[in-house]
């Protein structure tokens, strides 16, 4: 399965990385990070539809760290 | 009531606030930011949202550079005692508040050592040469009120920051009388960090306070816990906000806040503060006209002065003039040293400190008459 999450450090950046997404019409979703990754990040993931690797450059282009990404049922 | 103590917070607040935070406490009153379900995420928004709004109010880029505390107090301690080591020199202003004044003192305890740069109302260029010689080799940071809470000078605060970045030397902001009132914009700006009160000028609730950190150099946090994230770490995250927001944060008063700061910026804080300096300039003309008042600033104008007037009748202590004014005309304002004994030596006023007159959006006319009018009424009295 192709990763569709994006994980990150904070909650404040996973709204800010809705955000972003959000201004360019992509739509993303919060749900909580799967347990087995949680361990790594704030416990909160993006789920996305749309390319990852699109999603991850709008998210970084707009100052926002993420903590990496992984594969999980579509939303 | 006339309600003239607006320096201690505001009152009333936007009606949009009041429904905010009831309309939290009712529907949204999940812990942000710890939980999966919808309920936490929602709070969380909250939250984010907030600081949208604070970041953007204040030019500020990051959202995530938002911190919300406890009140203007918390931000200023946290920006002290996180970045001062022993052996540093911090330089403060001749009008600060106990807000920054009794946290250097402390300090010194510990190695530390503080130097007072006089104010000198009207004379910018003055002001900021005292600043400059108050720096030392060993100064690692300035950090002053915007405004005096008691006598409502304003301080030159972008040229000291100017000044202080020249030195490399970080610049903190007390925007506790001036957030919400003198427009603050920290795009381009030299000022380091805002610290400011969520409960004044930009009128949340109480138990809200905002700083704002425009700097790479990052406090240390004053406090550690759980915040929600990376929680099998055992360190603190250094990551902004979570560092320093341990524990549930207020959100009934966050979600508040954020419209406190819609209503600021719909009614624009230099319309906010001109508005309000009418009204004290009305009352400043008509206390000159009173023999037995006693004023000690220069008559306030907006590049100098915030909506904030002190002042004191002959002969009559400034606390019972206060109850005076409380007991016989329901009116509310502050009197005595205002926690700010450093201003009150400045002007010569400490042993009997002042009576302060401080207007907010919601003040009016007519309600500066009244205030007038009953100070005439007491100064005869006294004659008698």
């Amino acid at each position: 399965m192709n990763p569709n999450l994006i994980l990150f450090y904070s909650m404040t950046a996973v709204l800010k990385g809705r955000e972003a997404l959000r201004r360019r019409g992509i739509f993303s979703r919060v749900i909580r990070t799967p347990a087995a990754l949680r361990r790594r990040s704030c416990g909160y993931s993006l789920q996305v539809r749309t390319d990852i690797n699109e999603a991850l450059d709008i998210i970084h282009n707009a100052g926002v760290q993420t903590a990496g990404t992984a594969a999980a049922d579509s939303p | 009531m006339i309600y003239l103590d607006n320096g201690a917070t505001t009152f009333p607040k936007p009606r949009a606030v009041v429904g905010a935070v009831c309309n939290t406490l009712m529907r949204f009153g999940a812990n942000p930011g710890r939980s999966g379900h919808r309920l936490s995420i929602r709070a969380s928004e909250i939250l984010f949202r907030c600081r949208e709004q604070a970041a953007e109010f204040f030019g500020l880029d990051k959202p995530e550079n938002v911190i919300f505390t406890q009140n203007c107090t918390t931000a200023l301690n946290t920006v002290i005692h996180g970045l001062l080591k022993k052996g540093d020199h911090v330089v403060i202003s001749s009008l600060e508040h106990n807000a920054v004044l009794r946290p250097v003192e402390a300090l010194k305890d510990e190695g530390i050592s503080y130097t007072v740069a006089e104010v000198v109302e009207g004379d910018d260029e003055k002001t900021i040469s005292n600043f400059r010689s108050a720096l030392r080799e060993n100064t690692a940071l300035v950090v002053c009120t915007h405004a005096s809470n008691v006598f409502g000078v304003k301080l030159p605060a972008e040229r000291i920051a100017a000044l202080c970045r020249i030195y490399n030397i970080p610049f903190c902001l007390d925007a506790a009388q001036s957030a919400g009132i003198v427009p603050i914009s920290l795009q381009n700006s030299c000022i380091d960090y805002l610290c400011a009160p969520g409960h004044k000028g930009l009128y949340g609730p109480m138990g809200t306070g905002l700083l704002l950190i425009n700097s790479d150099r990052i406090p240390e946090s004053l406090i550690q816990g759980g915040t929600g994230s990376l929680s099998s770490d055992r360190r603190q995250p250094s990551i902004l906000p979570d560092r320093y927001e341990s524990g549930t944060p207020n959100l009934p008063g966050i979600a508040g806040l954020s419209e406190g700061i819609r209503f600021v910026r719909q009614n624009g804080a230099e319309n906010l503060r001109a508005r309000e300096l009418r009204l004290i300039s009305l009352l400043y003309e008509g206390l000159a006209d009173i023999s037995e008042v006693v004023l000690y600033t220069e008559p306030p104008k907006a590049d100098s002065h915030v909506p904030v007037l002190s002042f004191n009748l002959k002969n009559r202590d400034s606390e019972e003039v206060a109850a005076l004014l409380s007991e016989n005309y329901d009116i509310a304002v502050r009197a005595g040293l205002h926690c700010a004994p450093l201003a009150h030596e400045h002007y010569g006023t400490e042993e009997n400190g002042t009576v302060r007159v401080v207007a907010s959006a919601f003040t009016n006319h007519s309600q500066i008459q009244a205030c007038l009018s009953a100070i005439n009424k007491i100064s005869k009295k006294a004659r008698k």
